[in-house]
Formats: structure tokens, C-alpha cells, sequence
């Protein structure tokens, strides 16, 4: 057998036995590095996916589950998807998708991510929450907490300015601090924002988040 | 048992603003260290050839390649220390002492940034710094150098050098510089450091693009030895005949590539022309910060007392079948989770699992997450949840907390969760715990490939091998391991090699394990055990792990327990869970393994072992000093400083210095290395335990050596100890 062939053949096996066995961690390192090439892959090839029927995906859903519901969108990865409610907890629910990613509202505002890669842990905003579902204009400090790089959990200070939007019925919450702003946008009804466009953070950008069931 | 209060304020407050983890670009008010963007051809922060007050941001790990004509130079830096730099080199130097015309020779350097630039005033960073400060020192310099910002695109640096940096163009000495060591190297030359003459340097960047900057220097190295000026040469070995420089001038370019590469090429005198290519990247940031791994099951508060009377009650407690199918319930629902339910204790108002997590890098994070479990598994009344770590059998450590607390502080920051939780010794044999049917003996294999890496060797810098590794594990009872691997090469260019420049069959009929000077051939035989095409058992053991009394832990391995060494090992361990000291006690009587037959040895027997102290500083900083005899039998004592990180990086360095002789010892005089540890998560996102790195050792010698046998207690029990527990607590919502 040649060198070259040799080679291969090599080759070739040891990508036939990329980890096998029962051990609980049995990733390989090869294996998951392989793995991550091949999403990066297929993320870059990956043609923009046919946008689903938002509207049918809902339907759909309303009809499967019977609980609380939201259609959500995420602008940075151009998704839409159902999250249906899975705990509440002293006011604060949290919705999960299908694949175990989940937000979590409090009375329609965001509270805090879990599975998207760069997570908000939790949004202290009570002062703006008390604005923005009573209907009322004011200042409130806001402090927004993400996992970072290095392990911790770190906190994001902010200043707030809650007010009328432009149509009726809409709250709008400015937000700045550390050189960057963003302002969230809520329709508040009974109580509670049902229809949303909501900061999670510097990596994740805007979500819009909409009641389907309460 | 001792429950202390948690230094939540220690251990999450932070003093780096969570703007700059984010990447959001906004320059701190307060003062900070200098921080640099582009490296010189040592691979620090600098000009060219000459260096500055910068550092990189903190905890940034990087490569450097630079190549001319006049050196070729592959430096590891890394930022240890918010203003403490550290570097490691492999430079291809000439030597007319070896056949070869060159040797690969490392060197060590240091920088420390002991004043901050005044960004509105008139003061500049200032830094000192040692150049290669150890062993035969081809680059060794000194200096002291302050940078300042003049515009947003202009950095000056000027400072004054010894040694290298003084090679032409002094301005007058400090006493005498002693002539280079001629013996073995691989000590610091404490007696050079700022001797000799001195002289200056400048050099100033200019940032001409957002991706190119340019560099123009005056340096005082001159590339005496490398351009053939033997008089001025230090060492007549090192003399080479290239082109002398025209000038001391050096301009150069970098240009960065993305966010991590930067290429750059520069002109040295006017007449020789380099290269250099660099890469860095920051513990800090990982591409997924939170991780990719699924979100939590969400806390199930408890119904209201009058809707579950019942459960509230507890007498629920006293039907035999309700523990059976809540520890099944518990189980399934963190085997999803990764971890192993090893066993439950259960009654009306208080529960304890152990649980071995086999997933996530921060245990804060199972323990999270097994808490949250619990609060939906458990009857109302059980309010005291006990979360202990098992390790591979040993409970460690548990986190005692308040059901109430755990309801009451979902959704808000660790901190708060921190404050109300208990961490305690975990209980080495408590009354009514319930092992979980079906676990034990438990059997696990797996096969995998392998890849062996040997690099730096002067005829061969990178060696490899690759193949197949199977792998199992039997563990009778927790604690009671029966582990082996059996590997399979395929293909590599490693091969069979003596020492000594012999053949292997010539070492082979030689017989004898012992060198010329009679020091025992512990280590420096070592490849004659590579290159097997044979199936070969590298490691066969049966340990058990056991846990005497609250605070102290103990080991006790036989069979063969590393690819040169088989024997018995034993091991204790005493560390209580809220101490940042442990002190441990180990002693192995080994034989040496037969190069080619598994199970045969060789003649060569010893009794080794070692006393440590273990002390964690704090910040993820640790120190490790071992005082014991070595497997050649000389005693003397190991210094290990290393720093992890919240996310699992770990980086370390470690000394031994023997009382063998360094005629014995041979090249480097002593043991010493560097060892870097990445969690696979960090880079892809999904939660592992796995890490890639290891240990980059100067050199491998027979004296300083120690055996390698797996399951130090050390390492298996720290994870869940407070040190790292409460460093990674921020995942504890995750």
C-alpha cells in the first residue's frame, strides 16, 4: 500500500470511530470540534430559510397547546417562533420554545433569556415596569445583568426615560449608559405589555414578543 | 461542621465594567494599565526590537512567530496580572557547539507596569522588564521604558536598556555585566540584571488606518553575534556571519487581520528584512458568553397550604413508596441534565442528593440547576435541600438551602442566592441515604482517536502520532474504580528513540537504567516507549477513593498507573470545604514498565512521594509547593502558581529545584514549565467538561520528576469546593 494510502485509509477510520462508547462524556475533542466546523458550515451556507407564516405558525400552536402563548421574533437572527409558558414563578413566567430555549416576562417585559449564547440573566426594572404599565411618563434606572466571557455574571447600570409613544396605547422606555441606547417600545393592556419590541443586549439585539394566549 | 457566610462581595463584584466584556468600546474614566495593540518581534507589546510600557488586556493569551534573517523567534505571551506580563520563547539560535549549526533555546520574560499613563496630563506608563532572565540568555536585557499617548494616533515609547538593548550606542554602565553563563543554563542570571552598559532607545507607532499601523525604532541591539562582529560578541558559540546592519533605525508595519491576527513585516538597519505573524485571543471573550447549553427547567413554586394539605403535612413521609418514585422522577430528570443521581436521603422537611455532575464547567451551575429540579420534584413540606458534589464517589462538599430562598430568588442576580445558601463538608456517611437502584457497578468505555503531539525537538520540531484509544471504566461501588486504555497507533512520525545518541537495540542490550553519572534514567529514556505499533495498555488501575472523616480525603491506586510506571499509590488529603488551604501527603512505590511488554518491568524500583500545601489566594489564583523525594531520588521541592478563571481557563507555571547536582541534572539545570487548560465549552458553546492543552515542559530530565498517576485528589475535589464553587456562582440561574 502507498504512503498516500495508507494515509487515507488512516484517516478514514479514525472518522468512522469519531467517539463511540457509553461514557457520559463522550464527546470527543476532535468530535466537537468537528461538530463546530460543521455548524459554522452550515450556518454560512445555510440559504435564508423560507419565512414561515407567522400568522399559521400561531394558529397552529393555539390549536396543539392549550396554554399561555407568544410569538416571538428575534431581528439579529431573522426567526420567528411559538414559545409556550412552562413555570411561573411570583409573576414571572417563563416560555420555552421547542428546542429548550426560553424568555422570561414579566407582565409582558423582558426579565430574562436562558440558551440563546450571550443570555440576559436578569433585568432589574421594577421603576420602568411602573411606569410603563401604568401609563405613566417619568425616569427609572434599569440594570440589565448578562453572563459574560469569562464566567461571571455582570451587571449593565442603565438610565431610563419612560413616555408616550407615537400611537396610543404605547409606552416607549429609553434606555442609556456605557456609550450605547436602545429604546423599547410596549402596547400595554390590562395590565400587562402584549405586544413588544424589547433590547435583550448587546449581541442579541431586539426581540418582538407577542401575546398569542395569555 | 463549620457553615461560613459566603464572601459574595469577594467573590462576584468585579472591578472590570461589564461595557468592556460586551465590546461596547468605551474608554474607562478610571485609571487603567497602558494597554498595547501590537507586538514586537519578542512578542510583547512594543516596536520592533525594542519594548514598551504597554501590556495586553488582562488574561490574553498569544502567539507570536517572527522570522528574519538574523533570528527566528515563536513567542507565548500571556497577561497574567492586570499589569504583570509573561512570555515564553523558542528561538532558533546559532550554535558552532552543536553538529546541527543551532539549537532551539527558550527564554523567559517578564514586564510589569507600575505606573499608569495620566491620559489628561503629562505622565506616561511606565514599565520594567527582564528579557530572557534565565539560562544561557542569547536575548537577555533589562529595561525601563515609559510610553505615552501624544495623539489618539501616536504612541512614543523611550526608555533605557542593559545587556541586548545595550549592545551598541551606551551611555555610560552600572558596574560590570558578568559574562553569560557557560554551564548548564536554565537559572536566572540574577547577577547581569541591569548591569553592564546601558543605552537608550525610542520608538513611536503610528496608527495610520483603523487596521495599519506603522513603527519606526532606534534600537541599541545591533546583532553583533548574528552578523559575525566577534568582538563585541558575548559568546564566540553564537557567532554567525549575515550582513551587518547599516544603521540602528527599524521600521516596520502591522496589520491587523479580523479580531484576532495581525501580519506584519519590518526592516532592520536598513539591511535585513522580517516577518511576523501574531494571534492573541482573550480568556475573557468567548464567542457564546452564557453558553449554547438548554435553558433550565423554571422553579415550581409550592401550592397554597389549604390546596395540598397533604404534601404540606408531610405525611406523605411516611409511605414506603413515595422516596422510590421521587428518586426515579429526580433522576430521569437530571440525567437529562447530564448528571447522575448517586443517591437520596429523604424525609418530611429535609432532602440530600448527591449528585455527580458530568456536563457543566462551573459545578454552581448543576448545583443551579439541580436545585431548580428539586422545587418541582419534591413534596411541599421537604424545605431544607441539601445539594452535595460527588467526585467520581466522594462527596465533597454541600450547598444547604431554603427551599423558600430558592422560590423567593429566582430571576435575581447569584448574588442574592449566594447570600442564602450554606456551604458545608459534606457528611461522609450519613444515616439514610439511598443509593439510586440500578447505577452501580456501573461500566463505561469508549473509543475514540487520539493525538500525541511532541514539539520543539531541535532535529524535529513537531512530532506526532495518531491512533486510537479505547478506553473503560468499572466502577464496583462509588469510589471503587477498575480504569484502563488500550491505544493503537495508526500513523505519526514519532518513533523508538534512546538516549545518548545509542540506537534503541544498543540501549536495549545495554541494559541498565541508569546514565554515565549514575542518576537513574527516570525520565529521559522516555521515548523509548514511543512509537509502539503494538496495541499498547498505557495506563491499567483499580482505585478507590474514600472519604475518612468530614475533611480529609483519601486515594489509593494500583496497577500501572502511567506509561513508565507501575506500583501502588496512596494519598490523603485534608481540605475543608470553606478553606482556602489544604495540605495532602502522597507516596508511591513504583516500578519502571518494560519498553514494548504491557505487563513486564524493568529493574529499576524507588519509593517516591511528596507533602503539599495548597493555598488559593483568591481571584482564582493558587500556589502549590511540594517538598519530597522524586522518582530519582533526589529530594527538593515543587512551586506551582497558576490562575483559573471563572469560565475554566486555567494557567499555571511550576519550578523544582532538586539537590541533584546540575552536572547531573544536565541542560536547564531544573525542572520547570508551563501548563494551559481550555474548556472545549468556552470555544464551541455546548456545555463539557472536556479541556484541551497541557503542559509545556522545558525540558524532560531525570532529575525534578514526578510520577504521573491519575485522580490527584486535589484536582477532583477543588471544583466543588469554595474557591472555585464561588468563582463560577454567577451560573448558579444558568
Amino acid at each position: 500500500m502507498t504512503r498516500t494510502k495508507r494515509i487515507l485509509l488512516g484517516g478514514l477510520l479514525l472518522g468512522a470511530l469519531a467517539a463511540c462508547g457509553n461514557q457520559s462524556n463522550n464527546d470527543s475533542v476532535f468530535g466537537k470540534l468537528a461538530q463546530a466546523a460543521r455548524q459554522s458550515v452550515a450556518q454560512r451556507n445555510a440559504e435564508p430559510a423560507p419565512a414561515p407564516d407567522p400568522s399559521a405558525m400561531a394558529a397552529e400552536a393555539l390549536r396543539v397547546n392549550p396554554g399561555p402563548l407568544i410569538l416571538v421574533g428575534l431581528e439579529s437572527a431573522g426567526s420567528t417562533q411559538v414559545m409556550a409558558m412552562t413555570g411561573e414563578n411570583a409573576g414571572r413566567r417563563t416560555y420555552m420554545t421547542k428546542n429548550e430555549q426560553a424568555l422570561i416576562l414579566r407582565n409582558g417585559m423582558l426579565a430574562g433569556t436562558r440558551g440563546l449564547g450571550n443570555d440576559l440573566s436578569v433585568a432589574e426594572m421594577s421603576g420602568s415596569a411602573a411606569l410603563v404599565l401604568a401609563g405613566r411618563s417619568g425616569e427609572a434606572r434599569r440594570v440589565m445583568r448578562y453572563w459574560t466571557g469569562d464566567g461571571l455574571e455582570r451587571p449593565l447600570p442603565l438610565d431610563c426615560r419612560v413616555g408616550p409613544g407615537p400611537k396610543a396605547g404605547v409606552m416607549v422606555e429609553r434606555c442609556q449608559g456605557f456609550g450605547l441606547t436602545f429604546e423599547n417600545s410596549y402596547l400595554v393592556q390590562g395590565g400587562r405589555a402584549t405586544v413588544s419590541r424589547q433590547w435583550i443586549g448587546p449581541a442579541l439585539g431586539y426581540v418582538t414578543i407577542q401575546e398569542l394566549r395569555p | 461542621m463549620r457553615a461560613h457566610s459566603i464572601p459574595t462581595r469577594r467573590l462576584l463584584a468585579s472591578t472590570v465594567p461589564v461595557a468592556l466584556l460586551l465590546g461596547l468600546g468605551t474608554s474607562p474614566a478610571h485609571a487603567d494599565p497602558l494597554i498595547g495593540s501590537h507586538f514586537n518581534s519578542y512578542g510583547l507589546p512594543g516596536g520592533i526590537d525594542t519594548p514598551s510600557a504597554e501590556v495586553l488586556p488582562d488574561a490574553t493569551l498569544g502567539a507570536t512567530l517572527s522570522y528574519s534573517d538574523l533570528a527566528r523567534r515563536n513567542t507565548m505571551v500571556f497577561q497574567a496580572l492586570p499589569r504583570l506580563t509573561v512570555a515564553l520563547r523558542y528561538s532558533r539560535v546559532e550554535s558552532t557547539r552543536e553538529a546541527r549549526g543551532y539549537i532551539w533555546d527558550r527564554s523567559f520574560d517578564l514586564r510589569y507596569q507600575f505606573l499608569d499613563e495620566d491620559p489628561q496630563g503629562w505622565r506616561p506608563a511606565v514599565a520594567v522588564g527582564l528579557q530572557d532572565f534565565m539560562g544561557t540568555g542569547i536575548y537577555s536585557a533589562e529595561y525601563l521604558v515609559a510610553t505615552k499617548t501624544l495623539t489618539p494616533r501616536l504612541r512614543v515609547s523611550a526608555g533605557l536598556g542593559w545587556g541586548r538593548l545595550a549592545s551598541t550606542g551606551g551611555i555610560g554602565s552600572l558596574g560590570d555585566r558578568p559574562a553569560p553563563d557557560e554551564g548548564e543554563g536554565g537559572k536566572p542570571n540574577i547577577d547581569q540584571w541591569f548591569r553592564g552598559e546601558m543605552a537608550p532607545f525610542v520608538s513611536a507607532s503610528w496608527q495610520a488606518t483603523d487596521k495599519l499601523t506603522l513603527t519606526a525604532e532606534y534600537s541599541g541591539d545591533d546583532y553583533a553575534c548574528e552578523t559575525g562582529d566577534a568582538e563585541n560578541c558575548r559568546r564566540p558559540i553564537w557567532l554567525d556571519d549575515k550582513d551587518a546592519l547599516k544603521n540602528q533605525l527599524n521600521l516596520g508595519f502591522t496589520y491587523q487581520l479580523g479580531e484576532h491576527y495581525q501580519l506584519g513585516g519590518y526592516a532592520l538597519g536598513g539591511k535585513q528584512f522580517g516577518v511576523q505573524f501574531s494571534v492573541a485571543m482573550n480568556a475573557r471573550q468567548a464567542p457564546y458568553p452564557s453558553g449554547l447549553e438548554k435553558a433550565p427547567a423554571p422553579v415550581r413554586p409550592r401550592p397554597a397550604r389549604q390546596a395540598d394539605p397533604d404534601g404540606w403535612s408531610g405525611a406523605w413521609s411516611a409511605d414506603p413508596t413515595a422516596q422510590p418514585a421521587i428518586q426515579k422522577a429526580l433522576g430521569d430528570a437530571l440525567a437529562k441534565e447530564g448528571q447522575v443521581l448517586e443517591s437520596m436521603a429523604l424525609d418530611a422537611n429535609r432532602a440530600e442528593v448527591r449528585i455527580r455532575n458530568n456536563r457543566y464547567i462551573q459545578q454552581a451551575e448543576a448545583i443551579g440547576r439541580t436545585a431548580r429540579l428539586m422545587s418541582r420534584a419534591l413534596p411541599p413540606s421537604v424545605e431544607t435541600l441539601v445539594i452535595t458534589s460527588s467526585e467520581d464517589g466522594l462527596p465533597t462538599s454541600s450547598v444547604v438551602l431554603r427551599r423558600s430562598d430558592v422560590e423567593r430568588l429566582e430571576n435575581t442576580e447569584a448574588g442574592q442566592i449566594a447570600n442564602a445558601a450554606q456551604l458545608r463538608d459534606a457528611d461522609p456517611r450519613p444515616g439514610n441515604l439511598v443509593m439510586t437502584p440500578g447505577l452501580f457497578p456501573r461500566f463505561s468505555w469508549g473509543l475514540k482517536p487520539y493525538l500525541s503531539t511532541s514539539l520543539f525537538d531541535p532535529d524535529d520540531p513537531l512530532r506526532y502520532e495518531i491512533g486510537a484509544e479505547l478506553s473503560g471504566e468499572y466502577e464496583l461501588t462509588p469510589g471503587l474504580v477498575l480504569a484502563g486504555s488500550v491505544r493503537q497507533r495508526v500513523l505519526g512520525t514519532t518513533r523508538q528513540e534512546a538516549p545518548g545518541g545509542m540506537t534503541p537495540e544498543e540501549y536495549e542490550a545495554l541494559d541498565s537504567d541508569y546514565d554515565e553519572n549514575g542518576v537513574p534514567r527516570v525520565r529521559s529514556d522516555g521515548r523509548m516507549y514511543s512509537g509502539n505499533k503494538s496495541p499498547w495498555v498505557s495506563s491499567l488501575t483499580l482505585a478507590w477513593y474514600a472519604k475518612p472523616t468530614e475533611t480529609v480525603y483519601s486515594r489509593l491506586t494500583v496497577g500501572l498507573l502511567e506509561r513508565a510506571y507501575g506500583g501502588v499509590s496512596g494519598e490523603v488529603l485534608w481540605w475543608p470545604a470553606n478553606s482556602p488551604l489544604a495540605i495532602g501527603a502522597e507516596i508511591n512505590r513504583v516500578r519502571k514498565r518494560d519498553f514494548r511488554d504491557t505487563f513486564a518491568f524493568r529493574d529499576y524500583e524507588t519509593t517516591t512521594g511528596h507533602v503539599s500545601a495548597y493555598y488559593e489566594f483568591g481571584n482564582g489564583i493558587t500556589a502549590q509547593l511540594d517538598v519530597g523525594k522524586y522518582l530519582a531520588g533526589d529530594k527538593g521541592a515543587t512551586l506551582t502558581l497558576s490562575r483559573e478563571f471563572a469560565n475554566g481557563w486555567r494557567i499555571g507555571g511550576w519550578v523544582t529545584k532538586t539537590d541533584m547536582s546540575t552536572e547531573d541534572f544536565g541542560e536547564g539545570s531544573f525542572d520547570k514549565g508551563v501548563s494551559i487548560s481550555i474548556p472545549l465549552g468556552w470555544g464551541t458553546g455546548d456545555p463539557s467538561l472536556r479541556r484541551i492543552g497541557g503542559d509545556i515542559r522545558s525540558l524532560s530530565r531525570d532529575g525534578g520528576s514526578r510520577l504521573r498517576v491519575g485522580g490527584r485528589l486535589y484536582d477532583k475535589v477543588r471544583d466543588s469546593h469554595s474557591g472555585q464553587l464561588y468563582q463560577g456562582w454567577g451560573r448558579f440561574w444558568r
